[in-house]
């Protein structure tokens, strides 16, 4: 988590562009928000049933941590609408960004529940000297 | 209505696996919320997954309980329905994520 889910229509989003899509995707959502890339999740769909496309032809569905300001998460839109934009022809009016809030608690990720926004450092420390030591203990 | 959403990657996971993973986290489901769960089943295709900017080896379990829980309830159902998936599957921890989400 976060999970960002692409769905476009057939055609929109060439193999190139998927890889540059997730890269911005994970940029931009850790630059906005301070968390890790690790668990950034960027999964590409065409004609996929969430979201659904309605008029639209590409939309970005971000299912993220509860506790982002409205600002960080306008920014996340703004952004990844932009970066979205740039990598198709698709023109922004025909595209859509949009997120929701799932609570941090409500998620485990690498068999630790998630931390909660601003605590990302020592989650993950304490996460990779737990795995460190799940390895030297399994050798 | 129990939803449980799995997303996986195309070529993750083979029939007999998937065969037993939704038996597993069905009797997950009956135990804990009181009925087997309607499953989405959704595979991302190869080259349509990504997990750091990187090819993703993820898999996504979200189900919805049938009541609230607290914290302290849900952590060890969130770790359940991981070790499920991690040994239904032969994965890491760090490539299953899983939600249990409150009813809506």
């Amino acid at each position: 988590m976060p999970l960002y889910i692409c769905n476009s229509k057939p055609g929109t989003v060439s193999e190139e562009a998927k890889a540059k899509i997730a890269n911005d995707v994970t940029r931009i959502h850790c630059e906005v928000t301070d968390a890790p890339p690790t668990f950034v999740h960027v999964f590409f769909f065409e004609d996929g049933p969430q979201p659904p496309l309605g008029d639209k032809t590409a939309m970005i569905y971000g299912q993220i941590r509860a506790g982002r300001t409205e600002a960080q998460k306008a920014d996340i839109r703004e952004q990844m609408g932009e970066a979205l934009a740039s990598h198709t022809s698709v023109a922004s009016e025909d595209l859509m960004v949009f997120t929701t809030d799932t609570p941090a608690s409500w998620v485990m990720e690498g068999g630790d529940v998630l931390p909660e926004p601003g605590e990302e450092e020592a989650w993950l420390a304490a996460h990779e000297a737990k795995m460190a030591a799940l390895k030297e203990a399994a050798q | 209505m129990i939803h449980c959403i799995c997303m996986v990657q195309e070529g993750q996971i083979a029939p007999d696996q998937e065969e037993s993973l939704r038996r597993d986290t069905a009797d997950f489901a009956s135990r804990h919320f009181g009925s087997a769960p309607e499953f989405n089943w959704v595979t991302v295709g190869k080259g349509n997954g990504f997990t750091e900017a990187k090819p993703s080896n993820s898999v996504i379990v979200s189900m919805n309980a049938d009541r609230s829980l607290a914290p302290s309830s849900r952590e060890p159902l969130l770790r359940e329905l991981c070790e499920i998936w991690e040994r239904g599957a032969g994965l890491s921890p760090n490539e299953v994520v899983t939600v249990i989400r409150d009813p809506q």
